[in-house]
């Protein structure tokens, strides 16, 4: 034991440190080749695109740690959001707060029933998933519409929610930027996971869940409510998501988002959280997030065309993923397992 | 007055048709240590499971009482097993492995408090309160993925105080220690006999458990047969009792006639692990190499494997010097290896018996083609089956649903398949019941009387007497001492290699006290 402590803390790279060291270097790239990329501007534009996707992204990172998976979350965003939309076009209730509210209510009902699912019929969430966010969606498209609400059409509480700025600038050429008030949702929501992964038993169950759940159920863990918890959180965050996007936008066309949900499942994972559950971090998924936007945005400003960007995703993720692994393989060998 | 902890009379468990436990009377009195012996499928991990209430005993006849009082056998759960201060901890320890030594001794208590916040500060401790209460320092901060195994009992041992356990069965608590970290455990259990709580051992290995134990009930197949006390105590009897045949090891002694060596080592460095070492094995030579952990025999066996590449030396086969950088190197070179961790490296649990023993060999198992030929596959297994008298329903079966004895089988079987010409065995009879472990041993004398060379991994100093015709005791990367087949013919060669091994132990407690 005395050898344990003596141990020097080794610097280990770990992924949070290789994704803040590809967004350093990747800043300095863009800043020389182009400087007008370095502003608050760019900054503010970003935080406010890349707000639904951390926001969602948090539910996400909850489902992987328990070693779960959710890809019907896009399906759950447009349809809360399309319908929360509607909702407030046909009562006539323009009020920004009675929109989430009805988006989070129908968010929370559609991950239950992923919950379920999953949970009895104990198949493998990916499956049960990929069928709902066709059922989700297909019913959404089926029952509800597929007209596509423009920014004429939408209610003006959520335009006005989507203008929103907790303050404003006026750069040299005269155009208005500023703050949205979008990051004090992210704000309040990575705070709201944070407290629920560290500070309560909950939390804990999420992460004993993914490390084995045979030892959790052993320990008096009660798994149905740890799946109840984590699908109907990820539910919320949906429709958040769905709320944000449409404000973002200023408009509401159901046959959008769903199919991009894999692009965030890869941010998670790039973020260091691994699919075979148990781990998994706050920063490194929001930073995850952010490379993710941070290429979508600027490498443009590089020169180069949008299409670029899958690709530069991939090589980070496929970086992003070996590292995790190799750190483990490294201390695995030092203890005389060999996995490979 | 002593108090019963636990008193179980004519408790019966009935699975579909079989009679897993039948009738059996087991008192447990508070600071009582008690071992629960018997072959594998013997009752005595059902007995566990009724106990803990992860399975119910059959209705009717039949009391489990429990601190003093009568509980309804109908309702007994989980957690009233917990609420009366019984708890197992398994052989996988059931621990967390991302979450810290903290996390792991704490929540158990938390949950079943209902708490629904934790904080860091209470967490602390009611850890350091565990482990206090052992005597133990451990850091409370340190990943269980990152500790020994030992140390992962200890933190299971503490998660069981933390919930004021009044028994604490322990399946099979050994199998993964060496022999330091046992005499801690051991120790352990007497602080914690000390304090009246009383501990239930479920192991194979007799002497440990004679060592420690007040007294010992043996069952066998489903029934109790036999409760022995302290002063009755006899490996013999006990034996007897288990297996219900008297159990001798054969010795083994060398028939071969060649002096041509197999495997010669020579001058083999790795920092840190080994240092310096000559070894020859001849064809039909059996040789031991026992030593502590951290002795570097493993890591040397490993290294002969192309698994622990080395630094400085030659290996050399039939007297031609080998590079072996990989296990396929090795096995082309005719060598196998036994792992020491039989589920995970050894076996492929969620297959059949022939995709098992053909493994290693799966070009010879093809047509002129290279498809697999099943007919061919089906015949090995047949064949392996047949040669180890392996206990299987038929070749079909999956591996994972073998006895320990009836697994390790099939793996001797999949090495013996590819005829190899230098056999290393890693503890082989870890978790193996006694009446499998003298037919593994049977088996292993035949191959070497058949010309093969082996060399056995092992603590068991019993193990290596009855096997080995030479022995090497191995000590902090170096040979201290060679026994030859002279040595290993007198009487008392189990008592020398013991001493051999025991007062290295003590010269090196020694040496660290000076240090410190």
């Amino acid at each position: 034991m005395s050898k344990m402590k003596d141990s020097k803390k080794k610097f280990t790279f770990t992924t949070e440190k290789f994704l803040i060291l590809i967004i350093v270097l990747y800043c300095i790239v863009v800043t020389c080749v182009n400087p007008g990329f370095f502003s608050a501007a760019t900054l503010f534009d970003m935080i406010k695109s890349s707000a639904g996707s951390m926001v969602v992204a948090m539910g996400l990172l909850l489902v992987i740690i328990t070693g779960g998976i959710d890809v019907s979350f896009t399906a759950v965003a447009i349809s809360s959001g399309y319908i929360a939309t509607t909702i407030m076009m046909n009562t006539g209730i323009n009020n920004i707060f009675f929109g989430f509210a009805i988006a989070i209510i129908i968010g929370i009902v559609l991950g239950l029933i992923n919950a379920v699912l999953i949970h009895v019929t104990k198949m493998e969430p990916f499956i049960i998933t990929l069928a709902t966010q066709s059922i989700f969606h297909g019913c959404l498209t089926t029952f509800v519409g597929t007209k596509n609400i423009g920014s004429v059409d939408i209610p003006t509480a959520i335009t006005k929610f989507g203008g929103a700025r907790l303050f404003t600038m006026t750069d040299e050429y005269g155009n208005k930027t500023g703050l949205s008030i979008y990051i004090l949702i992210v704000i309040a929501v990575v705070a709201l996971t944070w407290w629920i992964m560290y500070k309560t038993m909950l939390g804990r169950s999420v992460f004993a869940l993914g490390c084995s759940a045979e030892s959790a159920r052993r320990a008096g863990f009660n798994s149905w409510k740890t799946h109840l918890f984590v699908y109907a959180y990820i539910g919320m965050l949906g429709a958040i998501y769905g709320m944000l996007s449409i404000g973002g936008v200023n408009a509401c066309n159901p046959v959008s988002m769903v199919g991009t949900e894999l692009t965030i499942i890869a941010a998670v994972i790039i973020g260091g959280a691994k699919v075979t559950g148990g781990s998994g971090s706050i920063l490194g998924t929001l930073l995850g997030v952010f490379i993710m936007y941070l290429f979508n945005q600027t490498l443009v400003f590089l020169g180069f065309s949008s299409s670029w960007n899958n690709l530069f995703l991939g090589v980070v993720l496929i970086v992003s993923i070996v590292i995790t692994s190799y750190q483990e393989r490294r201390k695995n060998r030092r203890l005389f397992i060999f996995t490979e | 007055m002593e108090k019963n902890v636990l008193v179980a009379t004519n408790i019966s468990k009935s699975y579909v048709g079989v009679r897993a436990l039948d009738k059996v009377s087991v008192t447990i009195k508070e600071g009582e240590v008690k071992c629960l012996a018997g072959e594998n499928g013997c009752g005595k991990s059902t007995f566990v499971k009724l106990m803990s209430g992860v399975e119910l005993a059959d209705k009717g006849e039949g009391t489990i009482v429990l601190n003093g009082r009568e509980i309804d056998k109908s309702k007994h759960n989980v957690i009233s097993a917990i609420n009366e201060g019984i708890q197992v901890i398994y052989q996988d320890l059931s621990l967390f492995d991302n979450m810290t030594v903290a996390e792991n001794i704490a929540l158990n208590k938390m949950i079943k408090e209902k708490r629904k916040l934790t904080n860091k500060k209470e967490v602390y401790e009611i850890a350091k309160a565990a482990l206090e209460q052992i005597g133990v320092e451990m850091d409370l901060d340190a990943i269980i993925q990152e500790i020994s195994i030992a140390n992962r009992q200890i933190v299971a041992i503490c998660r069981a105080l933390a919930l004021d356990a009044k028994l604490l069965f322990m399946d099979e608590p050994t199998t993964a220690l060496t022999k330091k970290e046992i005499e801690r455990l051991l120790d352990i259990v007497r602080a914690l006999k000390a304090k009246g709580i009383a501990v239930v051992f479920i192991s194979h290995k007799l002497d440990e458990v004679m060592s420690v134990a007040d007294s010992i009930t043996v069952f066998r197949d489903g029934k109790l047969v036999k409760n022995m006390e302290k002063d009755e105590f006899d490996v013999k009897k006990l034996v007897y009792y288990m297996t219900g045949r008297e159990v001798e090891y054969s010795h083994y002694e060398r028939k071969n006639t060649s002096d041509a060596p197999v495997l010669e080592l020579k001058n083999m460095t790795k920092t840190g692990q080994y240092n310096n070492i000559n070894l020859s094995v001849r064809a039909g030579d059996i040789v031991g190499l026992t030593g502590l952990l951290g002795s570097g025999r493993t890591e040397l066996a490993l290294s002969v494997f192309g698994l622990n590449p080395i630094e400085k030396g030659e290996i050399c086969l039939n007297g031609k010097p080998v590079k072996i950088g990989s296990p396929v190197d090795a096995v082309r070179n005719g060598i196998a290896l036994l792992p020491e961790e039989r589920a995970t490296q050894g076996l492929l649990l969620n297959k059949d018996m022939t995709d098992n023993v053909s493994v290693a060999i799966l070009k010879q198992m093809t047509n002129a083609v290279g498809i697999l030929n099943k007919k061919k596959r089906y015949d090995l297994a047949n064949q392996m089956i047949k040669r180890f008298r392996v206990r299987i329903p038929n070749a079909d079966t999956l591996i994972k649903t073998l006895s320990g004895g009836n697994q390790q089988k099939v793996v001797l079987g999949k090495w013996v398949a590819s005829e190899p010409k230098l056999f290393i065995l890693d503890s082989p009879t870890v978790g193996v019941d006694i009446g499998s472990k003298s037919e593994i041993y049977e088996q292993i004398q035949a191959l070497a009387a058949e010309g093969m060379a082996v060399i056995i991994i092992s603590d068991e100093v019993e193990e290596i007497c009855a096997n080995c015709n030479r022995v090497t005791v191995m000590f902090q990367g170096n040979i201290v001492k060679e026994f030859d087949e002279a040595d290993m013919k007198g009487e008392d060669a189990q008592d020398k290699i013991t001493e051999a091994i025991h007062s290295l132990t003590k010269s090196k407690a020694g040496k660290e006290s000076e240090t410190v």
